[in-house]
């Protein structure tokens, strides 16, 4: 199976900034994969250069085995993107936003789309400019699934939602995408949506790839482990130390691997996503997860 | 993209088409009005419009000569068709984010861009020609009284090639720039320098200019007679028996001209002269096109 996305020491850098630095990342078919970072942590960056709308500094990208900046035209079809702020033209109706995206792309489901969106109640004869933020959301989605695309990048979609269209949102893209088997890559910096939704999980922050894994064995193999403060320092064989908080008598160990056995007088709890997320993130040097062997994957 | 160009841009479809009607009744006004009072060859100091008549129609013609109406506007139309129309075409996109719906639908940027410039320029370049060939009729019909060369840039094919300039170049700032407000100046400020750098400096110089030399300095007139349409580049210099200049453009002092010198370019290099110069809008603006194409599919995000 050809991965949907694979990168290979990408980077990009803007002046001498660099928004995404040698990133190295695969995205397994059918999986809808949660890009997680702090803003300005390189989620965009990645997503347009994954979309093609950017050529990268350093490293590469290919989407099916293809690199979307050298072979765009083979990729077009292939790949819906929703950028951030879900653009559309505000001077068109809905109909026609719709008929923008029938005459540009050649796989177009008319059909389906305009059932999705008469499924939301979204009048065709309503101006793009007049949609509240939800429906405007979901014809933005409804266009990009119009290409019956095979991946789906989807920057930030829910950030401008309120709670309530943040969760219809994002179980009708479930319901889409779990129809068809396509591949997601949804970038967020609200974990808790992503927990709804998400069977793979990215963290990317300051420009790097810290965290890459399937969500369950991610939550299985981080737990937090909290004890009496010792001065000696602890012997945790198997485990590595995320991240360490100390009071004055007690420590907070957030460690990744399989707890064999506790140090004396350590109980260990479970690591909700959002803490596991959060000790990463205010840990920008812990040692980002064994990623997929690149060399060892094949194309 | 025909249908998504259709609907993106009927405005300035309109507005194209409008305008040129426009300007094209204000020359067809003038040169009915010269025909039908045969006021052609006036010889009229003050020119044509003191020949017209005072019903309202020749009213209306002598206003539209005298406030130079229609030749402003053939002038001045190119640049500004550069600046609202090409200017946003990438740069609105840019400025709304809606490039990275454009160009993640399954047409690429370079057919996205190539079919919307096509299309655009079909009612502009054609808008030009009318414009620019009425204005032609009309000078014929003025005659030799007219200096043609005084309107190099209002007749056809230049109007053609400065409206084709123009266009390229807002494409070209707007890609770059991205943002349409700054584009226009840049396109307006571009737009003039070139065009007063082609007249000033290339326009004497496309074709190396004749010498005439006049010895009877009793009967000295400028121009001289028998040049029918000649463009004088310069003033005229005076020099004494010796070959020493006296002056240019006048003589001062007690000592009296032996012979004056001065350069033109004949009547009949006209049309070769507005081929030169479309020729070098047309391929700056094939330049500018290439390069908003260039920095479309690769600079842009």
């Amino acid at each position: 199976m050809i991965a949907p996305i694979r990168a290979t020491h990408l980077g990009k850098r803007f002046g001498k900034n660099w928004a995404l630095k040698d990133c190295s990342l695969l995205i397994p078919p059918g999986k809808i994969a949660g890009l997680v970072g702090p803003n300005g942590a390189g989620k965009s960056t990645f997503l347009h250069l994954t979309a093609g709308l950017l050529r990268p500094t350093t490293g590469e990208v290919t989407v099916f085995g293809r690199s979307p900046q050298k072979q765009l035209l083979l990729l077009l079809d292939r790949v819906g993107f929703v950028a951030q702020d879900t653009p559309l033209y505000g001077g068109f109706t809905v109909a026609e936003m719709l008929e923008f995206g029938r005459r540009l792309n050649g796989r177009w489901d008319h059909g389906a789309v305009e059932e999705r969106v008469r499924r939301h109640k979204i009048p065709f004869e309503q101006r793009i400019g007049q949609l509240s933020g939800g429906q405007r959301s979901r014809v933005a989605l409804a266009l990009a699934l119009g290409k019956r695309p095979e991946l789906l990048l989807l920057d930030e979609p829910v950030a401008r939602l309120d709670p309530l269209a943040r969760r219809e949102f994002l179980q009708g893209l479930t319901q889409a995408v779990a129809e068809d088997g396509i591949t997601v890559l949804l970038s967020s910096h609200v974990v808790g949506d992503l927990e709804r939704v998400c069977d793979y999980l990215v963290i990317i922050s300051a420009g790097r790839v810290q965290v890459a894994g399937d969500l369950e064995d991610l939550l299985n193999s981080h737990h937090l482990l909290i004890g009496p403060r010792s001065a000696n320092g602890l012997r945790l064989p198997g485990l590595e130390v995320v991240k360490a908080s100390h009071t004055e008598r007690q420590s907070s160990l957030w460690v990744r691997g399989q707890v064999t056995e506790l140090p004396d007088g350590y109980r260990e709890s479970a690591l909700p996503l959002e803490e596991l997320v959060i000790a990463y993130l205010s840990a920008p040097d812990a040692a980002a997860l064994p990623q997929p062997r690149l060399e060892e994957m094949p194309a | 993209m025909t249908w998504v160009t259709w609907r993106q841009h009927r405005m300035e479809g309109v507005w194209t088409l409008g305008v040129a009607a426009v300007l094209a009744a204000m020359i067809a006004v003038v040169a009915y009005e010269v025909h039908v009072t045969s006021c052609a060859n006036t010889t009229y100091s003050g020119g044509v419009e003191f020949c017209l008549p005072n019903d309202v129609l020749g009213t209306l013609a002598q206003l539209l000569v005298q406030y130079n109406l229609y030749t402003y506007g053939l002038a001045v139309l190119p640049a500004l068709a550069g600046a609202f129309i090409g200017c946003p075409l990438v740069a609105r996109e840019i400025e709304n984010g809606t490039h990275r719906l454009a160009w993640t639908q399954g047409v690429t940027r370079l057919r996205w861009l190539s079919v919307k410039l096509v299309l655009l320029s079909i009612p502009l370049l054609v808008a030009a020609a009318v414009g620019g060939v009425m204005e032609v009729v009309l000078i014929n019909q003025l005659g030799p009284s007219v200096d043609r060369w005084a309107f190099f840039d209002q007749q056809a094919p230049m109007t053609i090639a400065a409206t084709f300039f123009a266009l390229a170049l807002g494409v070209a700032t707007g890609a770059v720039i991205g943002r349409s407000i700054p584009a226009m100046a840049a396109t307006l400020f571009i737009f003039v320098v070139v065009r007063i750098g082609l007249a000033e400096i290339g326009r004497p110089i496309y074709m190396a200019p004749l010498t005439y030399t006049q010895h009877d300095m009793a009967n000295y007139s400028f121009p001289p007679r028998g040049y029918t349409n000649a463009w004088w580049v310069d003033q005229a210099s005076f020099y004494d028996s010796g070959g020493h200049l006296l002056g240019r453009g006048f003589v001062g002092g007690s000592v009296q001209p032996a012979y004056a010198i001065q350069h033109f370019q004949p009547g009949d290099r006209f049309w070769t002269f507005q081929g030169i110069e479309t020729a070098i809008l047309c391929i700056l603006a094939v330049a500018l096109i290439g390069f908003a194409i260039y920095w479309a599919t690769r600079r842009v995000s």
